[in-house]
């Protein structure tokens, strides 16, 4: 990929989740949260948004984030009051910024008229006269200065060949001390003017920051003139390509704060050298420069100092020093009264071992730069007590903070996908070694056994802290809901507060990125058929805004999805009617409430009487389910006329692995998920009852249970296994539906790791996925809930059958 | 200086100068010292900071061998942003010289 590229696909990773941060902000302050840390938050995200689409000049993102930054700006400085109002308009604002980035991102574009209808609404928050003020009215930033160059330096002893190479640099180094003073006296003008001084680090370089970003940025402010110094870079054979070798001094003239300079270096500013100073103000400028004395002798003699640390060629240091004087107290182009180290500017860090004498004095210089930076720092602050300055202190201490707490790096997905995988195939290959040196007779008291067993810790635990590496909480994907129910509920006029809960829930990354349609699906729905109109609510004596809740959490190994509405619940007597005049069950059908809930899966089912835009496509829930059960989970409904209805979605922590219950039936080995079983029994013969003389069902305890012959119900034998020949498992569906699963034995239990079934050959029904045992054989993983509901979605058929 | 009846050599500036083009542009340079130099940025679309430094470096070897340096066909791209660096001249002419 270009590199340009690829800086771009970080800016937008990142602007992701800057635009999660500065959501969950804006929700936290809709619910009332006027902390300032809050609206701080959320104005650096939005800042940090802006810029960086400054660097990739993404002109309509920019406008649109400062407008949107100033009246979180205006919120900061405690100008404007957070109101339910305000904090609805931040939540659309928020909106229209996610679909500029997206629209950035894409190269699309947005939809103007809602650009522009945002932008009034948020200049509608602050008062007119200050919006003025302000400048919001018009483009936020400064554009068009770019060729305002006034002059262009020119190294005169470099165009003169030179015997002797040392000299040479020499006389360059003189040269950069003397360029700028050379420049046309073109100083203190009308306008304010900033001059800084940059100087870039190899380290900004190879962090992919770009100077011409960051000077074309600076441009944005006002009219600036740049001058670079090209002094120390040296020939061609002694050039390290990546060492940084230029530095530049630019005036910028106009309106622009220092702390909007500051601003335009905020991500390059530990990898240079940075001086900003107001042009042609001697005491802000003398807070910047040296806070010695005698600069003309005290500023050489610390080069000497310096450098007498390391091997130089001393002729080549008196050259130097004896030319000292004169440059030094030149004024450089800002006219300013004290010296600025201003060949220094460009000093290479260059390795001694082969550095030449001009690159020994550079690095004298530096020594003697770093010195006077090391006292600037105390001198710098206090003579320009600047309010913004606290405010900044205090935001980069907020923004240390937070990345103090969680360091982390970013991994490509496919190399952990890669481990993962890895980590499989160990937990495979250990099995296997196990199952030889069982099978080799070995005592299990061996030493060998006794290894066997403490690598096969080890490996659970190098296992569980791989999928602990993909595991995710699943915040990315709630903190899309938020917009997804504002849209719906406006277009469907409803009022709609979402509530959600356990977003830190943590799953398996490849988990997540499936969860997305099924909830957005489930909300859609609830919002659109779930909750009433604000009329029948005031009507049925509820609030009239309705509540959605999105919840996750964990439970019994499996992360549960909770979305639960409280409203008008499901109409069972319709529901019923409309799966009878689908054909879906048969007229005379006696159904439990919990039947009939669960009838608005089926393939076909819509209750919508007209089709609208966001549910009830005539593909409903059915599809939801089949997505969630493609993931290995359940769904199931509860419901309560009037008072509201709950999905729950159940899903597999992982895609990855399972703890199993290896069973046989007809000669194959199968592994039934031990999260389903509940207990494990010898039938007895006169437990057993068939139910229309063909359906087994067994009885255990106080209740019937349906008995399914795992061997038949897979079509691996057609003949029934007695059920006394055998052991019923008892297993429970994620319905809450119990089934006995009788088998011919049980072996033991054991983790597996999954293969897909569908990704190498097929869905099959009753099968989930396979695995590989230890043997090397495959055996396939039971879907246990695939062959309850079977089991139970018959009793309609033969019901049907009986009363034809 | 023995060379300086060579031929003139070219180098075209690949399009995007940046981070990474700055040590291969520093080879390819070095290997061409000692002729005279047409430098063809008609494809350049991004300059950075440390192939300026590259080029700049060239630009006092050259000058140093009293051999001519020059930019051709500067794509706009590579003169707005030569523009934004400070305008720094890298073509150099030595007097009386002739490609």
């Amino acid at each position: 990929m270009d590199p340009f590229e690829s800086i771009k696909a970080t800016f937008f990773q990142e602007c992701d989740e800057l635009l999660t941060d500065m959501e969950s902000g804006l929700l936290a302050m809709e619910a009332g949260d006027d902390d300032s840390e809050t609206i701080n938050a959320v104005f650096r995200a939005v800042h940090s948004v802006k810029g960086g689409a400054g660097a990739f000049g993404l002109d309509e993102l920019i406008r649109f984030a400062h407008i949107f930054e100033t009246v979180l700006d205006e919120m900061r400085s405690d100008r404007l009051h957070l109101t339910d109002e305000v904090a609805k308009v931040l939540l659309r604002a928020s909106d229209v910024l996610a679909d500029h980035v997206a629209a950035a991102r894409s190269g699309g574009s947005v939809d103007e008229g809602r650009t522009l209808g945002m932008i009034a609404d948020l200049q509608g928050l602050i008062d007119q006269e200050r919006a003025a003020e302000l400048g919001l009215d018009g483009d936020g930033s400064d554009d068009g200065a770019d060729e305002d160059f006034g002059f262009v330096p020119i190294v005169l002893s470099l165009d003169e060949p030179a015997a002797d190479a040392p000299e040479v640099d020499v006389a360059a180094l003189m040269a950069a001390a003397t360029a700028p003073a050379g420049a046309p006296p073109q100083a203190t003008t009308a306008a304010p003017a900033w001059l800084v001084t940059f100087r870039p680090k190899a380290e900004m370089y190879a962090k992919a920051n770009e100077t011409g970003l960051v000077l074309r940025e600076l441009a944005r402010l006002g009219d600036v003139e740049v001058v670079v110094d090209t002094a120390a870079v040296p020939p061609l054979d002694q050039l390290s390509a990546e060492q940084a070798y230029l530095s530049w001094t630019i005036r910028l003239r106009g309106e622009a704060t220092e702390s909007d300079v500051r601003e335009v270096f905020e991500f390059v500013e530990d990898d240079c050298e940075l001086i900003i100073c107001r042009d042609g103000e001697p005491e802000a400028a003398s807070a910047e420069t040296p806070t010695v004395d005698d600069p003309e002798s005290d500023a050489p003699a610390s080069a000497v100092e310096a450098a007498a640390a390391a091997p130089l060629d001393l002729e080549a240091l008196l050259a130097r020093v004896q030319g000292e004087p004169a440059p030094e107290a030149a004024p450089p182009p800002a006219a300013m009264p004290q010296p600025v180290p201003e060949p220094a500017q460009a000093a290479p860090k260059a390795d001694p071992a082969n550095m030449d004498v001009a690159g020994l004095i550079a690095l004298a210089e530096q020594a003697s730069l770093d010195h006077v930076q090391a006292a600037a720092p105390p001198a710098k602050t206090e003579p320009k007590p600047d309010p913004k300055a606290d405010a900044r202190a205090e935001r980069t201490a907020a923004a240390a903070g937070a990345t103090a707490a969680t360091p982390t790096i970013r991994v490509d997905l496919d190399r952990v996908d890669r481990l993962i995988n890895a980590v499989g195939e160990l937990v495979i290959q250990q099995a296997m070694l196990s199952q030889r040196v069982f099978e080799s007779g070995l005592a299990r008291s061996s030493d060998v056994a006794l290894g066997l067993e403490d690598l096969e810790l080890l490996t659970r635990e190098i296992q569980d802290s791989v999928m602990a590496i993909r595991a995710q909480p699943v915040k990315s994907v709630f903190q899309r809901m938020p917009r997804l129910v504002r849209e719906v509920a406006d277009m469907v006029g409803k009022k709609v507060r979402l509530v959600m809960d356990g977003e830190n829930t943590e799953v398996d990354k490849t988990v997540i990125e499936r969860l997305s349609d099924p909830i957005t699906h489930m909300l859609r729905n609830a919002i659109d058929h779930g909750l009433e109109t604000p009329e029948e609510r005031e009507a049925g004596g509820k609030a009239i805004e309705g509540t959605v809740r999105l919840a996750a959490l964990h439970r019994g190994g499996r992360i549960v999805i909770e979305v639960q509405d409280d409203g008008r619940g499901i109409n069972r007597p319709r529901v019923r009617g409309i799966a009878v005049a689908k054909g879906l069950i048969a007229e005379d059908a006696v159904l439990s409430d919990d039947e009939i809930d669960n009838l608005i899966f089926l393939p076909g089912f819509s209750t919508a009487d007209v089709v609208s835009d966001i549910s009830g496509r005539g593909v409903g829930m059915d599809v939801v389910k089949r997505s969630i059960q493609a993931l290995g989970g359940r769904i199931s409904i509860t419901s309560e006329p009037s008072k509201g209805s709950k999905f729950s979605m159940s899903l597999p922590l992982t895609l990855a692995v399972l703890d199993g219950m290896v069973v046989s039936a007809a000669e194959q080995t199968l592994v039934a998920p031990l999260s389903n079983i509940v207990e494990s029994l010898t039938p007895r013969a006169e437990d057993v009852h068939l139910v229309g003389g063909r359906d087994a069902v067994i009885r255990i305890r106080d209740t019937f249970v349906p008995l399914i012959d795992v061997g038949m119900a897979l079509g691996f034998r057609d003949e029934p296994l007695p059920p006394a020949s055998g052991v019923a498992v008892l297993v429970e569906s994620e319905g809450g539906g119990k089934a006995a699963l009788l088998v011919e034995a049980i072996q033991g239990q054991r983790q597996v790791v999954i293969k897909s079934l569908e990704a190498n050959y097929q869905h099959i029904h009753g099968v989930a996925a396979a695995t590989i045992l230890g043997d090397g054989r495959v055996a396939l993983i039971l879907d246990v809930d695939a062959l309850v509901t079977t089991s139970r979605r018959k009793a309609p058929r033969i019901e049907k059958r009986m009363a034809v | 200086m023995s060379e300086t009846d060579t031929n003139v050599a070219e180098v075209s500036l690949c399009p995007v100068l940046d981070l990474q083009a700055a040590e291969p542009l520093r080879a390819e340079l070095m290997a061409l010292r000692g002729r005279p130099l047409q430098v063809d940025a008609s494809q350049v679309s991004r300059l950075g900071g440390l192939c300026l430094q590259v080029l700049l470096s060239a630009r006092m070897s050259w000058a140093e061998d009293g051999l001519p340096l020059r930019i051709e066909q500067a794509s706009e791209g590579f003169l707005e942003q030569l523009a934004a660096f400070g305008a720094p001249q890298i073509d150099f002419e030595p007097e009386g010289a002739s490609l």
